[in-house]
């Protein structure tokens, strides 16, 4: 009897597989064909590639370009420009999605919320080379943020030509863009919570603050980490456009990052291995950390990422 | 939901009001400045002179959009391509997220499947073979080079697979109970239970395709067949650069004529509009979607 | 067990899909080597052949367009009034294989090129790309066709350029390109609001030569600050785009008139006593840059200095914040055209900077930019050389042609962008300029009649400026009066009375140093400069520490490698 129904269970396990395996295969098919195939590009950061030779027929050249990437006098400070920017984006634009969602999620009047949703995220939508004019103006010496400041008897602050307050700026204005985008995500996460949960805390007399920490934000959790997780693979990105757009020799000190200093090495001699060789280190890191980030999760919360 | 009108709870909700306003605010400045711009004269922006209502007030701009047959034509290339990229994702992304729920004991191939996603989000081959597999594929300037290369966005992946497994695991049990297979299990129960998350995941893919300019600049040769971003992106400029080229007097008259700025903000304006309109219809399933609480044990 | 296999099946896939997808790529590239040689003889001894007898060619082309080229509606740069005129002339059919714009451009040659396809004809922008077409034996050799095909004209023009221009584009003693001409561009010129001098009751230049002295560019800049006759709030001494200085002589919104008046040459390499040095690190350089590091000190230089985008100063200028401003001599046309749409009463002087001993130091341009190239495996490289001769040629000196093609002349008349011709380079010869504006000038004197003005654009030029004279307040007029009698006529001045002091520059191939350190030498000279010019470094200290730097970090090595180069 007990064979039995172990045997039929076994046989609708095997049937079920034979399903998951069809349900994969058309990510499969493309994960395969347009980014396993693809992959022969890495061999690029290994050689001294011309596009006129095409990638078979470059030099190999070995480790040359990662050794000239640490030899590179400024490395040092430009890997600790990109890390206090991106860090500082992510931990930020984080916070912010999170407790924008949980805020909108309070409101109850449906038109106000709907409208403020759309509009936050809209910023997303438009590129940097757009923002960064609107930046400009803001910020300027002359601009509404030092008029501002100057009615509190404070600056004037000159955000685009301090190195000091530079950084800030990138990360502050980054926050500014993303932040409604990004809360998309936590509110569906929200929307998932059992509303049960909440009810069972109000009659037990719990304040909001309380639910918010013990419904709500446990509830998110899964998300919250993922989306963390995910966002530590960048920490070797502090954003391309957004600094490009911004900066200029005066803050290099701060504002100088990897992909900036990469693009100016590419446009002296179109060094497509050396910049293939920084996005492989970079991909390394990433892949470390998420590694981590999930083992570290599972250890702490028996939950996991992936 | 729980109205207990306790002085405190009332300033709270008033802060909550208050906070929520000023962040909807604060975004909307950069939108606002940027519509006064389309809405001005050349001469005023090019001083700086627009900041959140327009100077020398003129529609001039727009009327040329009216008459720009490459704007529109891109526009319509973009909306197919959202349309297109949309189906295909969600069909590629939905079946695949399911079986990664399972445990290794129920599914023996869940963490090779797994592993070669998680790689292949953070590896990649870079734009030059990418390029020649598209150009073999023969897929050059066609449409299905801006979608076929983005058909599997595998964070989309991992995120709905996520949200499938906050999803009581009994609703599932009862449907294999009575017999479904997994597929049924995915269209009867996860999809309805995961309705703001395939949301979530629809409204990435439609923004993601839409704004995405790169692969228009790679894959498509002819600027015919540019969808609207990356026609929008080839409007700038660099000047110093073409300065550099030694470009002609006539030709240097020419693009700056057109990085007229107004006329830009325009495009980018008129651009907006569709993510402005998709967003709200989403929202029905992001707010309402089904909340667990309503099936309840 | 099983996990292996998997991967054994996964690994073999793989292997399988991308030996199918990328192999295929490597194909074309070598087959044409070796014949390469016997195509420029077959096409040598067709020479007497007549383009009529010739089958219809097809052309596979790589285009580099130009936003808002202005073509009518229908037309593209695939077909236009320009391809359809050189399609029937020549008997060829153009096909583009892509098109795209600037940087985006550039991307596809690269593309192209690592996928082993090159169109039969394409444009190249700089000589690195070039040399590695060379190279890499994928360019036709067109001496022949060269010798055999051009015009008389059109060898005229490139030897107006002294053997300078086809020098750029010899390899092996083989021309490998058709170059784009680069004539000089004069110096920086100074801008003044004349208009602002004028009701301030300014002189200025008084011994009447157009020069002026640092110490007077200083006095018009403090005056115009002082009594502000633009009105404007928070005005602006002098204002410089972020980079400072220029490589180029005529460089827009830098400091780059007064550097040259000091001696200085930034950002530029020449010989002095036998040795090859960088401008940037001279003392000449200290010199200019203390000069800045002055002004801003003074509070005469823009506070803000180093973070001004090009679009910043532009409006500064509009706003009437500024009224002394830098740039090329065309810059009336499509940059102070602003300052003329917010101020019609806004006028300008031009100016140039002159040394101590009253003289005005320029640099010739490299003479070449953009290269036309043929691909080897293309059977008839003389078309290239055909469509050089029918567009600067005989569009230029045979007036039949427009009548033939009315919609070519009607292009010409509304400023269709000279990208859409199917041969994107400008080839004129070394004294273009100068010989138009000699036209222009005749004919405004009335020594000539309209008609006899050779090219559409002056002729145009002449419209537009005599409208403006007689007060039509035409945008374009009092662009055109302002770039070609202001900028043009400044540098006709100068050549008159012999004032140029004419630096020759080396213009080096990148070498493997520089493909490796210049990035970071560039960013070593920028932020020390803008630090020097700020105050944030002391500007003895600061630039010799730059200088001693600069020459560690790489500078002598690079010195070293361009001056093997030379020889």
């Amino acid at each position: 009897m007990s064979e039995n129904r172990k045997n039929r269970r076994q046989k609708a396990k095997r049937k079920s597989e034979v399903f998951y395996h069809l349900m994969m295969f058309p990510g499969l098919f493309f994960l395969i064909l347009f980014s396993y195939v693809p992959m022969v590009g890495i061999l690029m950061a290994f050689q001294d590639f011309v596009p006129a030779k095409g990638l078979f027929g470059s030099e190999f050249v070995g480790l040359k370009h990662f050794i000239y990437m640490f030899h590179l006098p400024d490395i040092a400070k430009i890997i600790r420009n990109t890390v206090v920017i991106a860090l500082g984006k992510i931990l930020i634009g984080t916070f912010m999605a999170i407790a924008f969602s949980i805020l909108l999620n309070e409101i109850r009047r449906q038109f106000f919320k709907k409208t403020v949703q759309t509009v936050v995220y809209l910023p997303h939508f438009l590129s940097w080379v757009v923002l960064a004019a609107v930046v400009v103006n803001l910020f300027s010496l002359d601009g509404s943020v030092n008029q501002i400041l100057s009615v509190f008897g404070l600056g004037p602050v000159n955000f685009m030509g301090n190195s000091k307050v530079f950084p800030g700026l990138i990360i502050g204005t980054d926050v500014w863009k993303e932040f409604g985008y990004n809360s998309v995500v936590y509110l569906a996460a929200i929307t998932g919570i059992d509303a049960g949960l909440h009810e069972a805390a109000a009659i037990d007399g719990a304040t909001w603050w309380q639910r918010v920490l013990h419904v709500t934000l446990p509830g998110m959790m899964p998300i919250i980490l993922l989306m963390g997780a995910m966002s530590l693979t960048s920490i070797l990105s502090a954003g391309f456009d957004q600094i490009y757009n911004l900066y200029s020799p005066i803050v290099y000190e701060t504002g100088d990052v990897l992909d900036t200093y990469v693009y100016r090495i590419g446009l002296v001699g179109r060094q497509y291995s050396f910049g293939s060789a920084v996005g492989l280190c970079r991909s390394i890191v990433g892949m470390a950390l998420l590694l981590g980030a999930n083992g570290l999760t599972k250890k702490l919360t028996d939950q996991k990422i992936f | 939901m729980i109205d207990n009108k306790s002085v405190g709870s009332r300033v709270r909700i008033r802060v909550t009001y208050g906070i929520v306003f000023l962040l909807g605010l604060i975004c909307l400045l950069p939108l606002l400045n940027i519509l006064s711009i389309s809405l001005s004269s050349s001469a005023a922006v090019s001083a700086n002179r627009v900041g959140l209502l327009p100077v020398d007030f003129t529609v001039a701009a727009y009327r040329k959009i009216i008459d720009d047959s490459q704007f529109w034509k891109s526009f319509g290339i973009s909306v197919t391509r959202v349309i297109l990229a949309l189906i295909l994702n969600l069909a590629v992304t939905v079946p695949m997220a399911y079986p990664l729920t399972k445990s290794v004991r129920e599914f023996k191939a869940r963490n090779i499947y797994m592993n070669l996603l998680i790689f292949a989000m953070l590896f990649n081959g870079g734009m030059i073979p990418t390029f020649i597999l598209v150009r073999n594929l023969g897929l050059l300037n066609t449409i299905w080079a801006l979608i076929l290369p983005g058909a599997l966005p595998i964070f989309n992946v991992i995120l709905l697979m996520n949200f499938f497994l906050g999803i009581p695991h009994s609703l599932e049990e009862a449907a294999i109970i009575d017999g479904a297979n997994p597929f049924q299990v995915l269209l009867r129960i996860l999809i309805p239970c995961a309705k703001p998350c395939i949301a979530t995941v629809s409204l990435f893919s439609i923004v993601g395709s839409w704004n995405d300019f790169f692969s228009g600049l790679i894959y498509i040769q002819k600027p015919e067949k540019y969808p609207i971003m990356t026609y929008i992106q080839s409007l700038s400029v660099d000047i110093q650069e073409l300065l550099k080229s030694g470009a002609s007097v006539n030709a240097l008259e020419n693009v700056t004529e057109l990085s007229n700025r107004n006329l830009n903000a325009a495009k980018i304006v008129v651009a907006v509009i569709p993510l402005l309109l998709i967003y709200p219809f989403l929202q029905r399933y992001l707010i309402t979607g089904i909340v667990m609480g309503s099936v309840k044990e | 067990m099983k996990n292996r296999l998997w991967k054994k099946i996964m690994a073999g896939s793989l292997a399988a899909a991308m030996m199918v997808s990328l192999t295929a790529c490597g194909g074309g590239e070598s087959t044409g080597s070796a014949g390469g040689s016997s195509e420029t003889e077959a096409a040598q001894t067709g020479a007497e052949t007549a383009t009529s007898e010739r089958e219809t060619v097809t052309v596979r082309m790589g285009r580099q367009t130009l936003q808002n080229a202005k073509l009518p509606d229908g037309d593209t740069y695939e077909d236009n009034a320009y391809t359809r005129m050189a399609e029937k002339e020549l008997n060829i059919d153009i096909v583009d294989e892509f098109e795209a714009n600037g940087e985006d451009y550039d991307r596809q040659v690269s593309l192209a090129l690592s996928a082993g396809d090159i169109p039969d004809i394409m444009k190249v922008g700089s000589l690195d790309e070039l040399e590695e077409l060379y190279e890499n034996d994928l360019i036709a050799d067109l001496t022949n066709v060269y010798e055999t095909y051009a015009s008389d004209n059109l060898k005229a023009i490139y030897d107006s350029y002294g053997g300078r221009a086809l020098a750029n584009v010899t390899y092996d003693d083989k021309i490998m390109a058709i170059p784009a001409t680069n004539a000089d561009s004069g110096p920086s010129i100074v801008w003044v609001r004349s208009d602002w001098m004028d009701s301030l009751g300014m002189k200025v230049d008084e011994d009447g030569d157009s020069c002026i002295t640092i110490e007077e560019l200083e006095t018009i800049a403090k005056t115009f600050m002082e009594k502000n006759p633009g009105g404007a709030d928070n005005v602006v001494g002098i204002a410089l785009a972020s980079w400072i200085t220029s490589g180029d002589p005529d460089g827009t919104y830098t400091m780059n008139s007064v550097a040259y008046a000091l001696n200085a040459f930034p950002k530029t390499w020449y010989e002095r006593d036998g040795q090859l040095i960088y401008g940037s690190t001279t003392e000449e350089m200290k010199e200019a840059l203390a000069v800045a590091a002055r002004w801003f000190d003074e509070g005469l230089l823009d506070p803000q200095v180093g973070t001004r985008t090009w679009d910043d100063i532009t409006a500064l200028l509009a706003n009437g914040q500024t009224g002394v401003t830098f740039g090329t001599w065309h810059i009336p046309d499509w940059l102070l055209n602003n300052i003329y749409a917010m101020d019609n009463n806004a006028r300008f002087a031009a100016y140039a900077v002159e040394t101590a001993d009253g003289k005005v130091n320029c640099k010739h341009n490299d003479a070449t930019a953009g290269y036309m190239v043929v691909s080897k495996q293309f059977e008839h490289p003389e078309i290239v050389v055909e469509l050089a001769n029918l567009f600067y040629d005989r569009l230029a000196n045979d007036p039949s042609l427009l009548e033939t093609y009315p919609e070519v002349a009607e292009y010409q008349k509304q400023g269709v962008d000279g990208s859409t011709r199917p041969m994107n380079v400008e080839i004129n010869s070394y004294n273009s300029l100068l010989e138009g504006f000699g036209q222009l000038q005749a004919c405004l004197n009335g020594e000539i009649t309209v008609d006899e003005v050779k090219s559409t654009e002056e002729k145009s030029n002449y419209e537009g400026i005599t409208a403006y004279l007689e007060g039509s307040g035409d945008a374009t007029g009092w662009a055109k009066y302002h770039s070609r009698l202001g900028g043009v006529g400044l540098i006709q001045k100068l050549t008159d009375d012999d004032t140029f002091e004419w630096l020759t520059p080396v213009f080096p191939r990148t070498t493997s140093t520089m493909e490796t350190n210049w990035a970071n030498l560039e960013k070593l000279e920028e932020e020390t400069f803008i630090k020097i010019v700020t105050g944030v470094l002391d500007v003895e200290e600061g630039f010799n520490q730059y200088v001693s730097d600069w020459k560690s970090q790489g500078g002598d090595t690079i010195i070293a490698e361009i001056t093997e180069q030379m020889h």
